[in-house]
């Protein structure tokens, strides 16, 4: 019967199964091996990556100080709400919920997030920031049903006198795809990195260096703990040079003109003020949402952006006849006694030149050449010496390259002679420019950052100096020896101070017992015909004026630079402002110690 | 032979000199054994699987697990002759469940194979696959030659195509897919030349290519794939696939320690408690705890070879092979899904995975194998 019903073959074939089964099983085995065991470490990297994300602890931003201490940038705590739109179950209600809490318009929001569709889902849109402890309260109060809103504490630039101090501090910007792309920085994706001032020039040690924390999250990016990994190394405090009442009242002092100011130690190029105007409020680049004042700002007629004391290369006008008789007396061609004839005009290479009085000052000698700003003194020795000479010295006092000031942007300014108009004009000198270049006019162009390093010169007896905001002994070079005679600047000082204290053009800027030594500087913006009054004309024909300065005359601790864009003459629209800026630093006021 | 009553009682049947409470120490409860640590594994990484949902999907599997053995041990005390008989009556029983729960089932996954019965969910494929093997050992083991010839192996194929269609029609593909091992297996048992095995694979693998390749377009394919497994992919782009790689390959040798694997703990994975239940196992208790449970499946599959190997006679060979190739076929096929040897379709780990109906049948079906064992002296 069991023959028949063929158990047999059946029992003996059953086997086969088994060892099938086994040798499935060792196949399933070694795959798991493989996975497991050789290619376990790669898997264990995915695993971690997927439950670990690192993130950045920001580091605070370093503080900037004035010279005495007092705050001028810090970083504020700001609460910014965020929004992941992965998480969100309903966008639209999101929105909607935020739009209340916020109490901003919905499609302001929708916008926000608009903007930033080609992003993935899964980076945060930044829907508000500087929100009020109780918006952040509401928003922390349905963190449950809102899984979507993030709110984050964040670090805010904070400029606590604003367009005050703006042009020597500058601002904050998001970091640029460029910048991101920059090997050896550690920028991250909505980074603020310093745009301008001293906050670009010195961002790398006011930044300092984030640190980085792991959060573990879960599949939902919800982070379930978090330990820190780095910690963030805060950034340097930065002490200026700057004086903090100086500069605020010289930026009060041009309010509502364009213009700059420069003071300055002589001693060793410490900027004490640098002021440009109009200025404008950098707190406003410290928020990312608010772009249109800053498309506001870059399309301003006046250009608040720019920074006059160095980005504006002008003519210095009559304080360029300082460097005029150093050379004049450096090269011998003239001796402070020589006398020369102003009758108010006199023809140059067939040209007729005017002085700026009208009558003519008479027989002047250097001293009151320099007093009284005579024209023609000048358009005789500057043909007397040649383009060629007045450019050397003019190079001696430091025009032509940019002072190397740590701020950025600065200009060169021109210093025009032979090589340079066949350089740049391909044509020859034209001996005419030369009369021009004499009184600081034509192709010649200096700062006011210039001017002031020019003063310095004459003030401290010959030593170039580096201007600098960032006091720091050790790194910075040491002044450089101009090789003009000391005495020739001593000649020169006494001048100057008698342009200010004996009748000079330069009488505004007097103040009762401080010697201040300085010259005035008047800049034709168009040829004029007739003498017209410069307040008669329209704002963008009226002269440029400068006032350059030192004080005290015999022992100088601060030079002053002051430029007013179509003020007028230098003796009214500029010389005043210095003297209401000595007053300050000299403590000339009552309750004022002194200062220097 | 026996009358069938006289048979049904094995157990009492004190008249045999080897059957009866003496006949217990000879049946190899190895299988058993195998079968409830699997289980006990099963509800401890269901434990850890579980830990981040809402429910208590432990103690739900512990009760399920309860009733499961009790089912086992009734399934053990008849006799699998009158089983077999049964055969005819249970498979009809079984095509007109199917056809009812394709008609007011309960669609859960996004097939409609379930009867919702009061608390229990009932899950007729489950119920078919065994009926099927039981009238599939009736019919194979009544054919008394060395080997199968084309019309019995074509009655065979009608014989599981007709259950198999219906749930493939309830969009279950990997309920369907089983009935194809299980006949397989009992086919191959049963006997088949090779060329007529040959021509069968190569025919069915020409055929099935050529339609798939050149009748059907690539929309086509998606739609027939989406329709036959809905739920194989739900969250796209093989993100199920790549997390449970991630889970397995990240245990390592040791593994991540209990409740300690990321990969489920932090819900990264999905199915970790039911499909996916081995990706967490392999994760938390590395490949050292892997190669334990695959070893603990092949005591229980060796077992069950050699159950059948001594049944005392063809329809009870064929019937524990049939059960038992259906349960190896979950466990290779489970264990190599979870690491992408092969496609993902929706078919659970042999009393590992969360679910009761499937604890269920395993239970019964290795009831029902010890208790061909335990009766192979009885009446040869």
């Amino acid at each position: 019967m069991r023959v028949r019903e063929h158990r047999e073959a059946l029992a003996r074939r059953t086997p086969i199964l088994g060892w099938l089964f086994a040798t499935f099983v060792l196949v399933v085995a070694a795959a798991y091996g493989y996975i497991q065991l050789h290619e376990g470490r790669y898997y264990r990297e995915l695993a971690d990556n997927n439950r670990l994300r690192r993130e950045p602890i920001r580091a605070p931003r370093g503080e900037i100080l004035d010279r005495q201490g007092y705050l001028l940038a810090e970083s504020v705590p700001s609460y910014t709400l965020q929004l992941y739109r992965s998480r969100s179950a309903d966008p639209k209600a999101s929105l909607r919920f935020a739009a209340r809490v916020l109490q901003r318009p919905l499609p302001e929001l929708q916008q926000l997030v608009d903007q930033r569709t080609s992003n993935s889902e899964f980076q945060p849109v930044l829907l508000a920031e500087n929100m009020s402890l109780e918006q952040v309260a509401k928003f922390r109060a349905v963190s449950l049903e809102h899984p979507e809103f993030e709110v984050v504490t964040r670090g805010v630039r904070f400029y606590r006198h604003g367009p005050l101090t703006a042009p020597i501090l500058g601002y904050l910007g998001e970091v640029s795809e460029k910048e991101l792309a920059q090997p050896g920085e550690s920028y991250v994706a909505g980074d603020l990195v310093g745009r301008r001032g001293v906050e670009r020039v010195y961002d790398r040690s006011l930044r300092g260096r984030d640190g980085e924390r792991e959060v573990v999250v879960d599949s939902h990016g919800r982070a379930r703990e978090s330990f820190e990994r780095e910690p963030a190394t805060a950034g340097r405090t930065l002490q200026l040079t700057l004086d903090l009442r100086l500069q605020s009242r010289a930026e009060r002092l041009l309010e509502s003109r364009a213009g700059a100011i420069v003071a300055m130690d002589p001693r060793d190029g410490a900027i004490r003020a640098l002021a440009s105007s109009p200025s404008y409020d950098p707190n406003i680049f410290s928020q990312r949402l608010q772009r249109s004042e800053w498309q506001m700002l870059i399309d301003s007629p006046l250009h608040p952006l720019q920074n006059r004391a160095i980005q504006v290369a002008q003519s210095p006008g009559s304080v360029f006849k300082i460097v005029m008789a150093a050379a004049g007396l450096a090269e011998h061609v003239i001796s402070p006694s020589d006398q020369v004839f102003c009758a108010g005009s006199k023809e140059f290479y067939g040209s007729r030149r005017r002085c700026w009085k009208a009558g003519g000052h008479g027989w002047v000698n250097l001293h009151k050449a320099l007093v009284e700003s005579c024209d023609i003194y000048f358009y005789e020795l500057g043909q007397k010496l040649g383009i060629d000479r007045i450019a050397k010295y003019a190079r001696l006092f430091g025009f032509g390259t940019a002072t190397g000031i740590d701020l950025d942007g600065e200009l060169n300014g021109n210093v025009p002679d032979g090589a340079w108009s066949r350089r740049t004009r391909g044509i020859p000198w034209y001996p005419g420019e030369t009369i021009s270049v004499a009184i600081g006019q034509g192709p010649l162009l200096t700062t006011p950052l210039q001017i002031a390093v020019m003063m310095a010169e004459v003030a401290n007896g010959g030593l170039r100096v580096h201007p600098h905001v960032v006091g720091n002994a050790t790194s910075d070079p040491p002044p450089v020896e101009s090789g003009i005679d000391p005495a020739i600047l001593a000649r020169l000082r006494s001048d100057l101070w008698s342009v200010v204290n004996d009748h000079g053009t330069g009488a505004n800027a007097r103040v009762e017992g401080l010697d201040i030594a300085g010259k005035t500087g008047t800049v034709q913006v168009v040829r004029q015909a007739t003498r017209i009054e410069s307040a008669d004309l329209p704002y963008d024909q009226r002269d440029h004026a400068w006032f350059a300065s030192f004080a005290p005359a015999q022992d100088p601790k601060l030079v002053i630079v002051v430029y007013v864009e179509h003020g007028g003459k230098g003796s009214q629209a500029a010389a005043p402002l210095a003297r209401e800026l000595y007053e300050v630093y000299f403590g000339q006021r009552p309750g004022s110690g002194q200062r220097g | 032979m026996r009358s069938i009553s006289d048979s049904v009682q094995g157990l009492g049947s004190a008249a045999e000199p080897r059957a009866g409470l003496r006949g217990l120490a000879h049946v190899r409860w190895g299988l058993a054994v195998a079968g409830l640590l699997l289980a006990l594994v099963g509800l401890v990484t269901i434990h850890s699987a579980s830990s981040e949902l809402s429910g208590d999907y432990t103690a739900r599997q512990a009760i399920w697990l309860g009733v499961a053995v009790l089912c086992g041990a009734i399934a053990f005390l008849f006799d699998d002759r009158f089983l077999v008989r049964l055969g005819p009556i249970l498979y009809g029983l079984s095509l007109a469940l199917l056809l009812m729960v394709l008609v007011i089932g309960n669609v859960a996954g996004g097939a409609r194979s379930w009867f919702e019965l009061g608390p229990v969910r009932f899950q007729p494929s489950e119920f078919a696959k065994l009926a099927t093997v039981l009238l599939l050992a009736r019919y194979l083991g009544g054919v008394h030659q060395e080997y199968l010839n084309l019309r019995q192996l074509t009655l065979t194929g009608l014989i599981v195509l007709a259950p198999m269609s219906l749930v493939v029609l309830e969009r279950d593909l990997g309920g369907a897919a089983m009935f194809v091992p299980m006949a397989l297996g009992m086919v191959l048992v049963a006997g088949v030349r090779w060329r007529v095995l040959v021509v069968t694979v190569l025919l069915a693998a020409v055929v099935g290519g050529l339609a798939w390749n050149f009748f059907l377009l690539d929309y086509q394919r998606q739609r027939v794939l989406t329709f036959i497994s809905p739920s194989s992919d739900p969250l796209g782009a093989g993100y199920q696939l790549r997390q449970s790689k991630i889970a397995v390959g990240s245990g390592g040798l040791e593994g991540r320690g209990y409740m300690q694997g990321t990969q489920s703990q932090l819900r990264f994975l999905p199915a970790r408690h039911t499909d996916f239940v081995f990706a967490v196992l392999a994760e938390e208790w590395g490949f050292s705890g892997v190669l334990v449970v695959l070893a603990l499946y092949a005591w229980f599959g060796l077992s069950g070879v050699g159950i059948a190997e001594r049944a005392r006679d063809r329809a009870g060979i064929l019937l524990v092979v049939g059960l038992l190739s259906g349960i190896a076929f979950h466990v290779l096929y489970n264990t190599a899904m979870v690491v992408g040897l092969v496609p993902i379709t929706g078919i659970p780990l042999p009393f590992i995975s969360y679910g009761g109906s499937f604890l269920l049948a395993s239970f019964v079906a290795t009831g029902i194998m010890l208790g061909v064992d335990f009766r192979r002296h009885v009446n040869r």
